[in-house]
């Protein structure tokens, strides 16, 4: 237990002191205080655009509300800040095994699967705080802008985002553990993503496995979304299944 | 007494390449323990597969009698280990580094204070307060020394320790593991045949995978292969040379410069007799005749048929 509480101190020191402070909690911090601005000015943007472009031809779009707000932020966490946490994640494990770190504390009484472990719950805490301070801040600016912002809906759609970005990161951990090459990982995870989106083109996948998370932040904001307890619940278990998965390879693995 | 590391029939293979071939090996506890072998021998194999970085094809490694393969944190905390090229946190200090991998044996915080400035004077890193990413390779090595024994280990596992030091360090360090003769098992690889000479008391040979020599130095020096004659004579050494050579008890004959003549022999008791018969009969005189010490290098030399040096 020392080793494994020692080793998770170290995890969050990094995160604070090198590079990893900056990318996931300086994107998702970045979009919530861009996007209402950005949704509140979009039409007017457009509209001068158009102008000098299409003489005679008028484009009317309706005034933007909290709710375009919202889809500016579900939409970013959907798709860049998702990208960000498969590159991020992808040398969770690899990294340390290039460098030569895990050589060494790995010969000390810090087992391998506190070692994965460690790195799951560090790299899962950065993601849940970056995507709570970006939600509060996406909530304020936004009433700031439009003078009206519903929480729940808000919260809701970013708890369900961060269930699909946490399985993410199971998996991206369960490749850092299982291959050297961090780029490969990536792809992999690139991958996996492409074909969550192509099954949820099939209805029991859409209602009954992750795929169904991939929409659902933006459904939610839109107001059509259905239950996705499923899943949620699906997705949680895969998570600590492939999280599982990672421990058992990687106590196998030569480092 | 439990063996502090013991391995029986230890193999490895990569693919096709068989990296260690059947290594049977015993270090007493409390022994300075050099193991010496050519690059590619398979020294870095054993020691990754003793420290549970590696597993082993088949074969069985114990360590205080514990197999390696299913090791506890238990075993973990009896070893100290430098891997060949260390690998560092390099946005942390030195003293952060000590600081975490003491940490992970739980060390109170008060003796781990005392300890790191003690192996960090040691190591020559006392008064360095800028990140590990800036050192260089030596530092980093000598780093990766003071952290092996930041737990007080009863077994210190180096990996070529003295590569990447300058002699000044090298000197240092060897005087280090020198004095923790008695009180800690220490095992090191190294294919520096005068870093063994100079602070060990047990050897193993290591080539192609195999033990082929393993015992006490001075045991090894007296029981392998020949006693070395160094011979001065007046006049021309070349005829005797040739002489000597065809003489069934003379394993090596090496003239020197004037009159000089070097002479490994299997059987020093016969050479003694047929030598100052043999100058006699050639009409030299006989200026100087002393049996020289075999040093490590010539067993080494021989075992391993000069791979490596």
């Amino acid at each position: 237990m020392n080793g494994f509480l020692a080793f998770l101190g170290k995890e969050f020191r990094e995160i604070f002191r090198t590079w990893r402070i900056w990318v996931i909690p300086g994107i998702t911090v970045f979009f919530a205080l861009t996007g209402p601005v950005l949704a509140r000015f979009t039409p007017e943007i457009v509209g001068s655009l158009m102008a000098g472009q299409s003489a005679g031809v008028t484009i009317e779009l309706p005034d933007p509300t909290y709710v375009d707000a919202y889809l500016q932020w579900t939409k970013n966490l959907s798709q860049i800040v998702l990208f960000a946490v498969i590159i991020v994640c992808g040398g969770l494990i690899s990294a340390e095994k290039k460098a030569g770190t895990a050589s060494i504390v790995l010969t000390k009484p810090l087992s391998r699967s506190s070692f994965v472990l460690a790195k799951f719950i560090a790299a899962s805490a950065l993601l849940i705080a970056s995507s709570l301070i970006g939600a509060l801040l996406t909530w304020g600016v936004t009433y700031a802008v439009f003078d009206e912002a519903p929480f729940a809906e808000l919260a809701r759609a970013t708890g369900v985002w961060l269930v699909f970005a946490l399985l993410f990161v199971a998996f991206l951990e369960l490749l850092s553990a299982s291959m050297d090459s961090q780029s490969a990982a990536v792809g992999l995870g690139f991958g996996a993503y492409a074909l969550l989106g192509i099954g949820a083109l099939w209805e029991p996948a859409l209602r009954y496995s992750p795929c169904g998370l991939l929409g659902a932040p933006t459904e939610i904001v839109t107001g059509a979304a259905e239950s996705v307890l499923w899943p949620v619940v699906a997705s949680l278990v895969l998570a600590f299944a492939l999280v599982a998965l990672a421990v058992a390879i990687f106590r196998c693995r030569e480092l | 007494m439990t063996a502090a590391i013991e391995t029986r029939g230890l193999v490895k293979t990569y693919g096709e390449k068989r990296a260690l071939d059947g290594l049977d090996l015993d270090v007493p506890e409390g022994s300075v323990f050099g193991f010496l072998g050519p690059n590619g021998a398979g020294k870095t194999t054993t020691l990754r597969i003793l420290s549970g970085l590696s597993h082993p094809t088949s074969g069985e490694a114990r360590i205080y009698g514990r197999d390696v393969v299913s090791a506890t944190n238990e075993t973990r905390t009896d070893i100290g280990y430098l891997p060949d090229v260390p690998g560092f946190y390099d946005w942390m200090t030195a003293v952060e580094y000590m600081h975490f991998t003491g940490s992970l044996f739980g060390i109170d915080r008060k003796t781990l204070v005392a300890r790191t400035e003690t192996l960090l004077g040691f190591a020559g890193l006392a008064g360095v307060h800028t990140r590990i990413g800036g050192y260089s390779r030596g530092m980093k090595q000598r780093l990766g020394v003071a952290q092996a024994l930041v737990s007080a280990p009863k077994l210190l596992m180096l990996d070529e320790p003295t590569s990447a030091l300058d002699p000044i360090g090298r000197k240092q360090l060897l005087d280090m593991i020198a004095s923790l003769r008695g009180r800690t098992t220490v095992f090191f690889s190294t294919h520096v045949l005068s870093d063994i000479e100079r602070v060990c008391d047990r050897v193993a040979i290591l080539n192609a995978g195999r033990v082929v020599k393993s015992g006490p130095i001075e045991e090894l020096r007296a029981r392998h292969g020949a006693t070395r004659l160094v011979l001065e004579v007046a006049g021309p050494a070349a005829a005797l040379a040739e002489r000597v050579g065809s003489e069934p008890w003379a394993t090596d004959v090496a003239p020197g410069e004037e009159g000089m003549l070097s002479i490994a022999t299997s059987d020093v008791g016969r050479a003694r007799q047929v030598l100052p018969a043999l100058i006699a009969e050639l009409g030299l005189g006989l200026v100087r005749f002393e049996t020289a010490e075999v040093s490590l290098e010539e067993v080494f030399v021989d075992l391993v048929g000069g791979e490596g040096l």
